[in-house]
């Protein structure tokens, strides 16, 4: 077999859902043996639509399918679509926490390894063994899964997909078929350095398997891929060959959005960035200490000024956030806001009440995904929505609710079709935006942001950018957590940088720019 | 003209809600599938005042059982002190009598609010998981029921000055109706127009959010447990009255079920997180329309009669927790 000999090809896969809405127009992709295909798009641009066809979880309309050159009918369901070689791993956690890994490595395939119904642990802990050894991975069989960190968890996850396929197809060794792996943001509950690592496990599995590689992140789909289709509205809109094409990211993003990419916003914006000089101090916080995470940590916050926490995952700065928040305890150091003490122990209903606001990035964690808008934003703000009967038993209005609601649906553009849409219906970026739009009209004094735009697309991050620039141009001092030193020279006015939970040096914005080259 | 369309469009709405609550809650399928069904097959039995009468009464026990507890199970916790709370309260105000006279009834709500105070501290601070520790305490103070009646000496625990409130104003309905009516009013006004409903929900469907989002998640715990032990209480006159100014001197398990039976079919699921007091009225009304109706039907062996009604309960409590995947907050 040539290189270029394809392995799974979809040719004109249309869908549609409720007769309306068009999620898939005509797409047609093709996989070839030992290759990385990266597929992108904003949410909503039909990725998971195609890789829910390509498993079984979905028809398609139309379209074809071909396996190694012979037609064949799409899969009728997952189980199909492991027996021609194709397996996924899905984005949300798909391990599970309490399993040894060699038992989450099997799980159901154990009948292929029972005798008189006894599970041959022998056969499976050295099959497991030698799998390992093939792919390259190291980590002991016998911990609990939830002990690895979470880089490892998804190349045992990965492993498990390749290993299923292999029994599922019943290969020795493994020639005949090659398994095509879909995986869906692999890299999404990952630190930098951990992305890297997933990567190289990935380069020296592409020997023997393909992958399919759905992500937004456009520098690592750069980086590792062999080729990219840019996915819009449904359409397959651009299609890379990296190896014999030179394309810039700024492109991509650009085919991706079909409009500038958030780059320009930030060239436009970040010039109206500029410290607030001789506001109030807001926050202050002083020797900040917990063990093994941060050491003596110090800065003062003030009024409409955003300080970015900057560092390498695992430097303390996301624990740092945490403290201040509550949501973990601090050993040692003060924490005042507006001069007022913090108890180091205290909970996060007492920082709420002090004035601190706090959004993760993980909306999954902060939404109640079964509520409507109105209720989400209420939960924050009962004192707002909230009508004195007889002077002294607070009674929720649900017109004062559904104005409070509306206002900051309004103000942030949230795209809804009313304030009862419930949360797990909107898009990545407009749940986000919920999430930090609720703490808008509470007028918190300090808002802690935690990776604000992770998840969600080029567009949507656009707008959650400017929402969070009239926040602080309103007043409200913010502390930045993230991953992307784009993001802190959009919004900060201060760069802290950590290292191994140590402050190194206090930069400026414009520093921060020119040290990153940006 | 105008007046019409606004006569037509109120009828809309009110179709569209009715079909809403219809479709969040299948309780009120097998309200209206009961009743049907009873009527046709015993129309003269099911239909007559005295078996309606004797419907509401039971109507008011069951929610009175279990209105209060629906708040802890929406935590996505469980408390099943309520028969412990309804029995050894009532050996309380028994005993209480001599001393406190018509006040001592006040005893009930009091000592129900302090046994779901007991139970919400030990269930957030020492993490004692709520099912084995609210049957604990019922069964302490079901045992201590039977003590209390033991050295009495008597076979009924009665405090007949009490048989005042047995008359009821309103001819038909019944006093322990009555009774239980402002409690209803109460639970549905917390649910739906005070922070607590909310903030219920929010614990039971996303706990770690419910927490980012500054609620002070142990507080609320312990203040569902309380609310629940404080309507188990004052619920538990009315079921006094009913039983004729009696306390409960006998641990019957059926009960447990009645309580928790007219949660779930309700559509409160035990994992909580949503529903709430509205299902459970309608629950308890469908666990009363089911006793009573085959209760009624010729050729069904009342000595029986639990094991049917809690086979159809397992059966209906299956089918309601399909129903509700998906299902939403009301």
């Amino acid at each position: 077999m040539s290189v270029a000999d394809p392995i799974l090809e979809v040719k004109n896969v249309s869908k549609t859902f409720d007769r309306v809405v068009r999620a898939l127009d005509n797409v047609s992709i093709v996989v070839r043996k030992n290759e990385i295909v990266s597929v992108v798009g904003e949410n909503g641009a039909g990725k998971s639509t195609l890789m829910k066809i390509l498993v079984g979880v979905y028809q398609p309309d139309s379209g074809e399918m071909y396996h190694l050159g012979r037609r064949v009918p799409f899969p009728k369901d997952p189980l199909d679509a492991l027996s021609r070689g194709i397996s996924i791993v899905y984005q949300e956690r798909g391990v599970i926490p309490h399993l040894k890994v060699y038992q989450f490595l099997f799980l159901g395939l154990e009948e292929k390894f029972t005798r008189l119904g006894r599970l041959q642990l022998g056969r499976i802990i050295s099959l497991a063994k030698s799998v390992f050894e093939e792919l390259g991975l190291k980590c002991n069989l016998a911990s609990s899964m939830y002990e690895l960190p979470p880089s490892t968890q998804k190349m045992v996850e990965i492993a498990r997909a390749i290993l299923s396929v292999r029994l599922m197809v019943g290969m020795d060794g493994g020639s005949e078929i090659t398994p095509v792996i879909i995986l869906d943001e692999p890299t999404a509950p990952l630190s930098i350095e951990e992305r890297d690592e997933l990567f190289n496990y990935l380069l020296n599995l592409k020997k023997s398997n393909s992958f399919i590689f759905v992500s937004h992140i456009i520098p690592e789909v750069m980086k590792f891929s062999d080729r990219i289709y840019v996915l819009r509205d449904g359409r397959v809109v651009a299609q890379h060959d990296l190896s014999s094409e030179k394309i810039t990211e700024d492109q991509i993003f650009r085919e991706i959005v079909g409009r500038e990419s958030y780059y320009d916003l930030w060239t436009r914006y970040v010039s109206g960035v500029s410290a607030v000089e001789g506001g109030r101090v807001v926050l202050s916080v002083r020797n900040l200490t917990k063990k093994g995470y941060f050491e003596n940590i110090s800065f003062d916050l003030h009024e409409g000024e955003c300080i970015g926490l900057f560092g390498p995952a695992g430097c303390g700065k996301s624990e740092i956030a945490k403290a201040l928040y509550g949501e973990i305890a601090a050993d040692a150091g003060r924490i005042l806001v507006d001069g007022r003490e913090v108890k180091l122990r205290s909970e996060p209903y007492v920082r709420v009440k002090l004035g601190i606001g706090y959004f993760s990035g993980e909306t999954g964690r902060e939404l109640f995904f079964f509520w409507p808008i109105r209720k989400n934003v209420s939960i924050v703000n009962f004192d707002k929505v909230a009508k004195k009967l007889l002077k002294m038993i607070p009674v929720i209005s649900f017109n004062a609710e559904k104005s409070l609601t509306e206002k900051i649906m309004k103000k942030l553009r949230i795209r809804a079709p009313s304030t009862e849409t419930e949360c797990y219906s909107l898009s990545g970026g407009n749940k986000q935006k919920v999430s930090i739009g609720r703490w808008l009209e509470k007028g918190p004094k300090i808002l802690i942001l935690e990776d604000p735009t992770i998840g969600i697309d080029v567009g949507a991050r656009e707008e959650v950018y400017e929402v969070l620039l009239e926040m602080k141009r309103s007043g409200i001092a913010m502390i930045l957590v993230s991953d992307d030193p784009k993001e802190y020279a959009i919004l900060c006015d201060k760069i802290i940088s950590i290292k191994n939970g140590i402050i190194q040096t206090t930069y400026t914005n414009e520093e921060f720019r020119r040290l990153m080259e940006l | 003209m105008n007046s019409e369309l606004k006569r037509w469009k109120t009828g809309s709405v009110v179709v569209t809600s009715t079909l809403r609550l219809v479709k969040a809650s299948p309780a009120v399928w097998a309200i209206v599938t009961l009743i049907v069904i009873f009527s046709a097959l015993v129309p003269d039995k099911f239909l007559s005042i005295s078996n309606l009468v004797a419907i509401l009464k039971n109507f008011a026990v069951t929610s009175m059982l279990a209105i209060g507890p629906t708040f802890v199970i929406l935590l996505g916790s469980i408390d099943v002190s309520f028969i412990g709370i309804w029995m050894f309260g009532g050996a309380l105000v028994w005993l209480l009598y001599p001393y406190l006279g018509l006040a001592s009834i006040v005893i009930y709500p009091v000592f129900g609010l302090l046994v779901g105070l007991f139970n919400g501290v030990v269930h957030v601070k020492a993490k004692v998981p709520s099912f084995i520790l609210t049957i604990a305490v019922t069964a302490i103070f079901a045992y201590l029921t039977t003590y209390v009646r033991n050295i009495s000496g008597l076979l009924t625990l009665t405090v007949p000055a009490y048989d005042f409130l047995l008359e009821s104003p309103i001819p038909y309905i019944p006093s322990s109706f009555l009774l239980a009516l402002p409690l209803i009013v109460l639970a549905l006004f917390i649910m739906f127009f005070t922070k607590l409903g909310t903030y219920f929900c929010a614990i039971g469907s996303n706990e770690e959010g419910a927490k980012l989002a500054g609620i002070n998640v142990e507080k609320y715990k312990i203040l569902a447990f309380m609310l629940s032990g404080l309507l188990v209480g004052l619920g538990s006159i009315a079921i006094f009255i009913h039983l004729g100014c009696r306390a409960r001197v006998d641990f019957d398990p059926s009960e447990l079920v009645r309580g928790l039976a007219a949660i779930v079919l309700g559509g409160t699921p035990l994992a909580g997180g949503m529903g709430g007091p509205q299902r459970t009225l309608l629950g308890a009304l469908v666990y009363v329309l089911i006793f009573n109706g085959l209760f009624l039907l010729p050729g069904v062996d009342p000595n029986l009669l639990k094991l049917y009604v809690g086979t159809l309960l397992l059966g209906a409590v299956v089918v309601a927790s399909k129903a509700l995947k998906g299902a939403l907050i009301a």
